[in-house]
């Protein structure tokens, strides 16, 4: 028995002895009924509806050694990454000569965590604070197998960043999806909304995939990402795999467990800069005050009268549901968006956003805040460049470029800028309007740690309004 | 396609059901076409601002919003500088970077500067920084192709495409099963083929549904239902994973349809040999209704839709039918296999003569004819003639050996279809209580009393309305029976006089 398994719009088509194509009338190359007679395979079913055996595209490598295991031939029609052979240039890429190399030194960590990860059959996690070369240990091991790889990334900042990184050091063109272009190349960088869209297309291009910032696929859409892709090795890299909603679980399952771990700790004051955190409250103005607790009022008071409890995310979920047919609901959550509005906007954090820059003239300064309209009031207020969800890839490029040369000493950023983009020699971060989550909130402070030339401290300011939901987000963290 | 969270549906009684608009949203769709037509020359946000007016005085806000996405949609804008607004910017940082700026007087400056080396007042510096953000954008274009009638229909087209977003299965009937099949083909989607009791169906999943329920596939089947819903007779029901629960949706072309489409009624021949059978097939009067492309039948995995199918009108009997033209050998190849696999039906096939297929065919169990430039319909009758007479015969060997109906007058063709027959398998009766008048069953007894009460010289509408009361519509042949004629008078109505004595009446 011969065993033929192919790629199939993300999924595994399994076998056994199929017929030649050429053979018996009515041998419709797809069409013939043959699922029966194959060996118990990893992740495989009965597909009635092409009359074979079927597995999600990431049980491929889990097939592949079963198959070994029972000594069953096997005609792989899968991997599209392969040199020659039987599927040699079909989409005009000769992978064959895919042979990369680099300059780059590991640390001892990077080295270490890259050697548990090959010993892991080149699966798993590595879990390393922001700043600690993540990159580089990816290079590393894309040099080692050598194979096409695509790599993903939750952001189009890091998405610039990494295919940055990758042209410098690899004598190939690097491909990319998203940010307005798909390309594909044998090394492609892609963001993890593009690779949603497209991982059925590509599943059988790529030998080796790179998530970075892993745990965004324990989103249920994004877990399609590794799902269907049938590449054999796979490298998870973040900051915080442990999460609170038990997705690191689907993340061990899809990519591989966590092979390495090194707290942030174990990098501050060596690689990483110490860094201080200095939480400033403002007041409200009196007539924000008085409009704050207005529409925070309408907003209460329905929610009272509603017995809503908000013990859980779900009783906020009901609301938004209600709003949709009652009105009164609907008003409700208007006045919180409103009272958010002036807590976030509030004219007082922006005054002390200027005595801020005016303290840190001499400083690389960074700002953030979640709301994109708050960007372009500070961006047109204090004349700093602004980066968010709007801005153009070209002028992204332009303002980050800049501010890395030097050009630029301040940039305002909405969340985009949120995970481990690249941004050196930045001392100064100012959060306006932070919301309460752990991650979310390392991930930022990450941004300031790196080493500072003259070795000075990095700062993390915070601006909240005082008395105020913001508030107690702010000290739930502490 | 919307946003989702402007989907509109209603759970009443558990199940799942797109609002739909009708007529009565009319003014509304007029409003939001105003809205953006009244605001050409306008930025963005104050288009915006006209249709959340309209959204205060409207109970439904997310209509409001559904109406006016489509028509933005539609709509052009466009960014309106005096200098590239990326140009200002790099300008206004570069100055504000050399001034440093904190405060107002910081910033005066820089603008001041940046307005020099750009050559523009510092009002243009002002105006221009983010001129090509989105809200700033000016309305250029309202000039959208719907009127208010076409906007609601595609706004519930939009509506149920974007239910389908969460769907996890469909199960699709259509009258253009071919094109059905094509577009499942072309959006990657896998298909089962599932007989019901309204006919055969399409259950349409994608590759990885076997492995879960997943919604990954709702946007190709939203992309389906575009096809679907352009022809017209459909019926379309979706599993939706509504956030965990399971539920049922229900679509057909009462709820939606294609603005500006034709719905597809017959799908298009694929060559002219079919054509060409089709109209003169239509020219014959018989008992058989042509179905072009009926509905899939299964083979193997896959289906395969013949190009005809022949309905018997007095019994539940199809007839298949499939013209093998002329074509390339991996075409005979790939039908001969399908025609081996395909299921337990009644299947004709019309072969070309230089394709030398007809043993084969015969060999695979199906009955053949072989043809040379067009399909001889003679033939093919003959084929249905034979079949006619074996289910003549069948629904005879069902009926009584005589027919006494309890009504007083009834028609033949009303006495067949109780029986479910044709009326040539009860016109010969025998009726020991009825006479045949005609095409009508009528008993001795009534044409008595109606001979009583029939006068000579009485007006036609006056008789007719007497037979109506019997139950008798057939006035002509009654009265005929009767020994009457009738008198006519210009166009308008008639008398009735008794036959005067003919020869032949002797």
């Amino acid at each position: 028995m011969t065993v033929r398994l192919s790629y199939e719009n993300g999924t595994i088509r399994v076998e056994a002895d199929p017929e030649g194509d050429n053979g018996a009338a009515g041998a419709d190359s797809d069409a013939p009924a043959r699922g029966g007679g194959l060996p118990p395979l990893p992740g495989v079913e009965t597909d009635p509806r092409s009359g074979t055996g079927r597995a999600p595209a990431h049980r491929y490598a889990a097939i592949r050694r079963a198959l070994e295991v029972a000594g069953v031939p096997v005609d792989d029609r899968v991997p599209a990454w392969e040199p020659a052979g039987s599927r040699a240039g079909d989409d005009g890429h000769d992978d064959a000569e895919l042979a990369l190399s680099t300059d780059y030194d590991l640390r001892e960590y990077q080295a270490e965590a890259l050697a548990a990860w090959h010993d892991a059959d080149d699966r798993g996690v590595l879990e390393l604070p922001t700043g600690a070369g993540k990159t580089v240990i990816a290079i590393r091991a894309m040099v080692d197998l050598g194979v096409p790889t695509l790599v993903v990334v939750p952001t189009i900042d890091l998405l610039e960043q990494w295919q940055r990184e990758l042209e410098t050091e690899f004598d190939v063109p690097i491909g990319r999806f998203g940010g307005g272009e798909q390309r594909r190349e044998a090394i492609t960088v892609s963001t993890y909304d593009s690779a949603y869209l497209k991982a059925e297309d590509v599943g059988d291009a790529f030998g080796l995939v790179v998530f970075d910032e892993v745990h965004h696929l324990g989103g249920e859409g994004y877990r399609d990402v590794a799902r269907l892709l049938a590449a054999p090795a796979r490298l998870g890299l973040t900051a915080t795999f442990e999460r609170p909603d038990g997705a690191h679980e689907t993340v061990a399952e899809l990519v591989g467990e966590r092979v390495y771990a090194l707290d942030v700790d174990d990098l501050a004051g060596d690689h990483l800069a110490s860094y201080d955190i200095r939480r400033i409250e403002v007041e409200l103005t009196p007539e924000e005050r008085e409009r704050y607790d207005e529409k925070q009022g309408t907003f209460l008071e329905y929610v009272r009268e509603a017995g809503i409890t908000f013990e859980t995310g779900e009783d906020y979920r009901k609301l938004v549901m209600r709003s949709g047919t009652d009105p009164r609901a609907r008003e409700a959550l208007l006045a919180k968006s409103a009272a958010r509005e002036v807590m976030m906007n509030a004219d007082r954090k922006l005054e002390r956003l200027g005595d801020l820059l005016e303290r840190h003239r001499d400083d690389r300064v960074i700002v953030f805040t979640a709301h994109t309209e708050l960007v372009y009031r500070i961006s047109e207020r204090f004349l700093i460049p602004a980066i968010t969800a709007e801005t153009g890839a070209k002028e992204r490029r332009e303002v980050l470029e800049r501010f890395r040369d030097g050009t630029y000493s301040r940039v305002v950023a909405a969340n985009v800028l949120d995970e481990g983009v690249d941004v050196p020699d930045a001392n100064v971060a100012v959060v306006l309007s932070g919301s309460g989550s752990e991650r979310e909130f390392t991930q930022r402070l990450g941004r300031i740690l790196r080493p500072k030339a003259d070795g000075g401290r990095a700062v993390l300011y915070e601006i909240v309004s005082a008395e105020t939901a913001e508030e107690r987000v702010a000290a739930r963290r502490r | 396609m919307l946003r989702k969270d402007l989907l509109r549906v209603s759970r009443a009684g558990g199940g799942y059901r797109p609002r739909f608009v009708g007529r009565e949203r009319r003014p509304l769709a007029a409003k939001v076409l105003g809205a953006f037509e009244s605001t050409v020359g306008e930025p963005r946000s104050a288009v915006t601002a006209a249709t959340d007016a309209l959204e205060a005085e409207s109970e439904d806000f997310k209509l409001v919003r559904g109406l006016a996405a489509l028509v933005e949609r539609e709509c052009v804008f466009e960014a309106r500088s005096t200098v590239p607004p990326p140009r200002v910017r790099r300008a206004a940082f570069e100055a504000a970077e050399s001034v440093g700026v904190a405060d107002e007087s910081d910033r005066t400056r820089a603008i001041d500067r940046a307005a020099d080396r750009l050559g523009v007042g510092p009002a243009v510096v002002e105006d221009d920084l983010y001129a090509d953000r989105e809200r700033k954008e000016v309305l250029v274009d309202a000039d959208v192709r719907w009127d208010p009638d076409a906007l609601i229909e595609q706004y519930n087209l939009s509506l149920a495409q974007t239910a389908l977003f969460d769907a996890t299965e469909i199960r699709v009937r259509s009258v253009d099963p071919k094109a059905l099949v094509n577009a499942v083909k072309r959006l990657r989607l896998m298909y089962e083929l599932r007989r019901t009791d309204d006919g055969r169906e399409l259950v349409v999943t994608g590759p990885d549904a076997l492995f879960r329920r997943t919604r990954r596939y709702g946007t190709a089947f939203a992309r389906l239902l575009r096809t679907v819903a352009g022809t017209a007779e459909w019926h379309l029901e979706a599993t939706i994973d509504d956030r965990g629960t399971e539920r049922t949706m229900t679509l057909s072309g009462s709820d939606v349809s294609v603005p500006g489409v034709e719905p597809v009624a017959e799908p298009d021949f694929d060559s002219g040999v079919e054509a060409d059978f089709a109209a003169r097939f239509r020219g014959l009067d018989l008992d058989w209704t042509l179905v072009r492309e009926p509905e899939p039948l299964a083979t193997g995995t896959r289906v395969m839709i013949p190009d005809f199918a022949f309905t018997y009108d007095h019994a539940d009997f199809t007839l298949f039918f499939e013209i093998m033209g002329f074509w390339t050998p991996e075409y005979v190849e790939k039908k001969l296999g399908q025609l081996a696999d395909v299921e337990d039906v009644d299947l004709l096939v019309a072969a070309d003569e230089s394709l030398g297929v007809g043993e084969a065919i015969a060999a695979r169990d199906h009955r053949v004819l072989t043809y040379a430039g067009t399909v001889p319909v003679k033939d093919v009758v003959d084929v249905l003639r034979e079949y006619e007479v074996d289910l003549v015969a069948e629904a005879a060997a069902a009926l009584p050996e005589s027919f006494a109906p309890d009504d007083d007058a009834v028609a033949l063709a009303e006495l067949a279809a109780r029986h479910g027959v044709s009326e040539s398998a009860v016109e010969d009766g025998p009726f020991p209580d009825h006479e045949l008048v005609g095409r009508t069953l009528i008993r001795p007894q009534v044409l008595d009393r109606l001979r009583e009460e029939i006068d000579d010289g009485a007006s036609l509408s006056a008789v007719e309305e007497r037979l109506d009361a019997y139950g008798i519509d057939d006035a002509s042949a009654t009265l005929s029976a009767l020994g009457y004629r009738v008198e006519w008078e210009g166009l308008g109505g008639g008398t009735v006089r008794e036959k005067e004595a003919s020869p032949e009446d002797g």
